[in-house]
């Protein structure tokens, strides 16, 4: 998971030269590698993945990072602010007001979950790539968790179906197919989706969904 | 009681997004919308629970939130741009003094209690830590409070070198949010924590700390929690801010009846606002508090204090104090007039004054209050009620 910065890449990063480090503070690991990944791609250096704040100050002293990515919804961010305030050459916030362009962009990237802190030799247009990778992916990991949200749902949708046309048939004696007609007539009667009709059909017969 | 809303402007906007941290004192915003407050002026409000107040700044500035709870010394150390992000942020309403305590682990405590420092005494409890340390050279404490810039690192520094120790050298005083503190109490990662509530009580209550003095023993009434807002945003709605400030006065004034508080706990309590055990909200907010499980209940009727003692009034002599004291810790970077510009644009005791008008509360003929002066409620003019405004001192001179 973690990268550790080499002894190159340290001397490189006193000279300014090279490419900067990122840290990357995000509770969800899956996120984090895809964060990771796609920096790394594009030619940046992540020296450093953490989950929470827990050894914070100690991680920085070590891996001296020059950005940090770091969760909107992290409480760990004034822990993090307080580590500036009390050392200059820790990453501060990023510098997001100074003109109109900043702010939208920043706007932007705090409403896709990601915040920022740079080490003040660093210039701005070095950090907004940076971030632009870390939005683009937090913005992909949100689509993919919607999509698999909705796919569970639908799973869980026709699992309901499955067993009230079950079990309204054996209440009934009836055929399946006709409690499934019976069960869709309900749903076009009342304006109401199929699913909820099962889910009311099984709550009137007492029986709970099955848990898997 | 109040007159009527035909009197105010129309609110340039009356959909308001406002954003407040899980502590006790985020009381007035939650029961303003509880009470129907913001209704009774206008405003449809939606809450936003916060988990830094790094996140309440920066959405504050952004534009996705309309205003804040903020700590009372932000304001101005942001429009200084202390600790790298610069904003022109404002006051106009205070809403709420006091409200934090210290609590250590119950084994330093106890210790402490052994050297005389009985929980509850502020004076005694450092005094004994004091001791302790010149004790035992080795020992090395970590303490933490919520934010570099909060009233808790300043009360916490005023407790320490109440008993003659040095903050800066002593011990180490670090930050931690305050959903952290009791598990990290817990844990032995740090030996204790000035917090608001309820994370003072739910570490006695869990058997996990003991509080050694309450905020208002170390410095009495001091401003603790401010509405914030951008200057931009103030400039371009002065009449839906006027009704916030009204809404969320009105809000204070119910607040500061002692009856009304289990209600105001009970409202807090709830899964949508702090989603926190009823039982751990209702000491501090009657002002009966045990300082240690099992231990006798204090009676501590100021412990919140909201609506009483010009409570919302934002002193500006106050706001310098803690902008000095800040700094301090800064190592003092701004200059005289610099911080005298800071001060008047970020607490602005004239739109406190202009809401005061509207609900016919009498108003202070100053915007300064005497310092360390009074041990008691006093009367600063007739019917102007203010509060003892005590303070630790230093044991040893030039502290600061």
């Amino acid at each position: 998971m973690s990268q550790d910065s080499d002894t190159s890449d340290t001397n490189d990063k006193h000279t300014g030269a090279s490419t900067p480090g990122v840290m990357v503070l995000d509770d969800r690991p899956e996120r984090a590698a895809m964060v990771e990944a796609s920096l790394e791609r594009a030619g940046f250096r992540v020296v450093s993945m953490l989950s929470t704040a827990s050894g914070l100050l100690h991680q920085i002293e070590q891996h001296k990072p020059d950005v940090i990515l770091i969760d909107l919804e992290s409480p760990d961010r004034d822990v993090l602010e307080s580590l500036a305030i009390a050392n200059a050459h820790n990453p501060t916030p990023i510098v997001m007001f100074s003109g109109t362009d900043d702010q939208d962009f920043v706007s932007d990237a705090m409403r896709s979950g990601v915040t920022a802190y740079q080490s003040q030799t660093l210039t701005p247009d070095i950090v907004r790539p940076i971030i632009e990778v870390a939005v683009n992916q937090f913005r992909y990991f949100e689509s993919m968790r919607r999509e698999l949200r909705e796919s569970e749902q639908r799973l869980e949708d026709q699992r309901a179906i499955e067993r009230a046309k079950v079990l309204v048939a054996r209440q009934l004696s009836i055929s399946s197919e006709e409690a499934y007609a019976r069960l869709r007539r309900i749903s076009m009667d009342k304006n109401q989706r199929l699913a909820d009709v099962a889910r009311t059909a099984l709550a009137a017969l007492h029986i709970d969904e099955p848990e898997q | 009681m109040t007159q009527s809303n035909n009197n105010l402007p129309a609110p340039e906007v009356a959909e308001l997004d406002l954003g407040y941290i899980r502590l006790s004192d985020s009381a007035p915003l939650v029961l303003a919308q509880e009470l129907g407050f913001y209704e009774k002026y206008q405003l449809n409000v939606t809450l936003h629970r916060e988990v830094s107040w790094a996140n309440l700044r920066d959405k504050l500035v952004v534009g996705s939130l309309d205003a804040t709870q903020m700590l009372a010394p932000l304001p101005m150390t942001t429009a200084l741009g202390a600790g790298g992000l610069r904003a022109n942020l404002l006051t106009g309403l205070v809403l709420s003094l006091n409200g934090n305590g210290i609590t250590l682990s119950r084994a330093l405590a106890d210790n402490l209690a052994g050297l005389g420092g009985s929980p509850g005494d502020a004076a005694g409890t450092s005094a004994a830590l004091a001791e302790l340390l010149n004790t035992q050279p080795s020992l090395s404490l970590t303490l933490a409070a919520a934010h570099s810039f909060s009233c808790h690192i300043l009360q916490l520094r005023l407790w320490l070198r109440a008993g003659g120790i040095d903050p800066d050298s002593r011990v180490r005083i670090i930050v931690l949010p305050p959903e952290q503190m009791v598990d990290s109490l817990a844990r032995g990662i740090i030996d204790g924590y000035c917090v608001g509530e309820p994370w003072n009580t739910a570490a006695v209550q869990r058997g996990i700390g003991t509080m050694v003095t309450s905020g208002f023993s170390v410095w009495n009434n001091l401003p603790e929690k401010v509405l914030g807002v951008t200057d931009a945003w103030h400039q371009a709605n002065p009449a839906s801010h006027l009704r916030l400030r009204l809404a969320l006065m009105e809000t204070c004034q119910w607040l500061a009846i002692p009856e009304n508080r289990p209600q105001a706990a009970r409202a807090l309590a709830d899964p949508q606002y702090l989603d926190l055990p009823e039982r751990e909200l209702l000491p501090s907010l009657c002002g009966k508090l045990q300082y240690q499980r099992d231990g006798a209940v204090m009676d501590e009727p100021d412990f919140h204090v909201f609506g009483r003692y010009q409570a919302g009034f934002p002193w500006r002599s106050t706001a310098r104090e803690l902008l000095d004291m800040s700094m301090e810790m800064l190592g003092g970077s701004a200059t005289e007039a610099e911080r005298s510009a800071v001060v008047q644009q970020s607490y602005r005791p004239d739109l406190y004054r202009q809401a005061a008008r509207h609900l016919g509360i009498t108003l202070p003929a100053t915007d300064n209050r005497p310092a360390a002066a009074h041990d008691a409620p006093w009367q600063m003019a007739p019917g102007v009620e203010m509060g003892a405004d005590l303070r630790l001192a230093p044991l040893k001179a030039g502290g600061h």
